[in-house]
């Protein structure tokens, strides 16, 4: 596993790009406005046409989209924990 | 007020803590970017308008309390207002005291809640006589400002010539919609061209992806380190008063009071200026950051709350860059809300007074307690579980759906148009303020000084 995730890093390192103050990949970036931008507008078209109701769909929408990008991109980010004393 | 009005501006307040303790803490989102979307929804929806501002009022202050935790634990700021905050915590952070940092800021946040609640409710009543006059001069106010705050940029003349241009794409687009009948004549398309402004950075960076040179060209990093200091978890009941020194009291609610007066300027450039103005004489390295710190915290949350609830009860037009900014859905969201026809009007000062109340003791009682105690688990968890891709898929998704809503499919390429001009002039400094208010003024601009 230890080798697996080693070799893992180095294909992914130096890949990323700064968007907005934080990293993403461009690929897990495209896969992650695809997937909200479906589901937002699937759920919108799928609503009962009566007013609000489209738009709460929409919004319910966005947030699966959010989930499921959440669940299948992993952050570009490495958490270190240190023991801190003053120094 | 009937009890079932009551849970339910409860309900939406701890929605909103929760939703915006999350959002606050992930690194790089931008205020209004983020509050925008969901509160337009949900005033599109047709959710009571006081119900929206109780879930307003909360989200602003979790979101205000929660943003300066990444800047302690790992000196990234999770929005704007906390960038001026960085330099300070990382003073504590060094001397190891990332900890003492966040509960220095999230108690800055409390006392400059307690302090903006009473003072801009008093002082959008005193301005509610002057309210007419103000009112009769609104298009041309919108103008000046954008004249104003472009001035206030670092390059002012570029800032200045590029508010006609700016003004007549928007009012050209306008046009051309009228001209082919997607939108009837003399409606303003305006929400979704509001949220290309907004997402115009991203928009910008989107398309650059797609031109090769540019691709190759971009600066590529590994993924982001972020160090956290371990800590022992807070014992006791969290209490501001006893977090915070007597100093630090006097100075943060001096602070805060000053920046609930200042509600017509800047937020952020207030805070560097007051921030720096109350700490620069002292000595300490430490002493003097969590001075900064906590009067910083406390003034953001003031101008944030008094630049919303002045305008929003005294005038109904959103004079004020928060207003124009963050709480812009209060003002005008057609058809639900529009400047003749807002919260202004159809809340009464106790609606008022009742969903603020309501908003801030929500976010304080929970993000407040969560932030002291837990900081450590909650930003270790957001930073782990929730991809950066993921919140600017939410957002793209969002402004799209309220794109299409505005004016059909050619609307998406409208606001994306929007979003590549808007962007370029934010990359060149001109900030939101000076495009809000040209967005506000262009019907104006084009009929009165053009035309």
């Amino acid at each position: 596993m230890g080798k697996l995730n080693n070799s893992e890093e180095i294909n992914q390192s130096a890949d990323n790009i700064e968007v907005w103050e934080d990293l993403v990949s461009i690929k897990d970036l495209v896969i992650s406005l695809l997937v909200c931008s479906f589901t937002t507008l699937a759920a919108y078209f799928i609503a009962p046409n009566e007013p609000p109701k489209p738009l709460f769909y929409g919004l319910v929408g966005a947030l699966i989209g959010f989930a499921i990008c959440s669940f299948v991109v992993k952050p570009k980010r490495i958490i270190q924990e240190e023991e801190s004393e003053g120094n | 007020m009937d009890v079932v009005l009551i849970i339910e501006m409860i309900t939406a307040a701890l929605l909103g803590a929760v939703i915006y303790t999350v959002i606050g803490i992930a690194p790089g989102t931008d205020e209004t970017a983020v509050l925008t979307p969901v509160t337009l929804v949900l005033v599109l929806t047709g959710v009571e308008p006081i119900v929206i501002l109780a879930f307003f009022i909360s989200s602003i202050v979790a979101k205000k309390i929660t943003d300066s935790v990444p800047v302690a634990v790992a000196g990234i700021p999770g929005g704007v207002m906390a960038t001026p905050m960085v330099e300070h915590a990382m003073v504590l952070k060094k001397h190891g005291m990332a900890d003492i940092s966040i509960r220095k800021m999230a108690s800055g946040s409390v006392i400059g809640t307690m302090v903006a609640v009473p003072v801009s409710l008093v002082l959008a009543n005193a301005l509610i006589p002057f309210a007419d006059l103000i009112k009769d001069y609104a298009n041309p106010l919108f103008f000046i400002g954008a004249i104003l705050l472009a001035l206030m940029t670092k390059n002012k003349l570029l800032a200045l010539a590029s508010i006609l241009p700016f003004a007549l794409l928007i009012q050209g687009l306008r046009h051309l919609y009228w001209g082919i009948g997607v939108v009837p004549e003399g409606t303003n398309v305006f929400i979704s061209f509001f949220l290309g402004i907004t997402i115009g950075p991203v928009i910008l960076t989107l398309f650059e992806l797609l031109n090769k040179d540019k691709r190759i060209s971009l600066p590529r990093y590994r993924k982001k380190n972020i160090t956290f200091s371990k800590k022992n978890r807070y014992k006791g009941i969290p209490n501001p008063f006893k977090i915070l020194t007597k100093k630090e009291l006097g100075t943060t609610s001096l602070t805060s009071l000053i920046g609930s007066f200042t509600f017509i300027m800047s937020p952020v450039g207030i805070t560097i200026f007051l921030g720096e103005l109350f700490s620069s004489r002292i000595k300490d390295p430490v002493k003097k950051a969590s001075r900064a710190i906590s009067s910083m915290d406390g003034l953001t949350n003031a101008a944030y709350i008094s630049g919303t609830l002045i305008p929003l009860i005294a005038l109904g037009l959103p004079l004020s860059p928060m207003a124009i900014g963050p709480a812009h859905a209060l003002f005008n969201a057609p058809p639900v809300f529009t400047p003749e026809h807002n919260m202004h009007h159809i809340l009464s000062t106790s609606d008022f007074v009742w969903a603020t109340l309501i908003g801030s003791v929500v976010a304080l009682l929970i993000t407040y307690f969560a932030i002291v105690k837990y900081s450590q688990q909650i930003c270790a968890f957001i930073f782990k579980r929730i991809p950066h891709e993921a919140m600017l898929g939410l957002f793209f998704g969002l402004v799209l759906l309220l794109a299409f809503m505005d004016a059909g499919w050619i609307n998406i390429g409208g606001v994306m148009l929007i979003g590549l001009v808007a962007g370029t002039l934010h990359r060149w400094g001109i900030n939101y303020g000076v495009q809000f208010m040209v967005l506000y003024s262009a019907p104006w601009i084009i009929s009165h000084l053009v035309g």
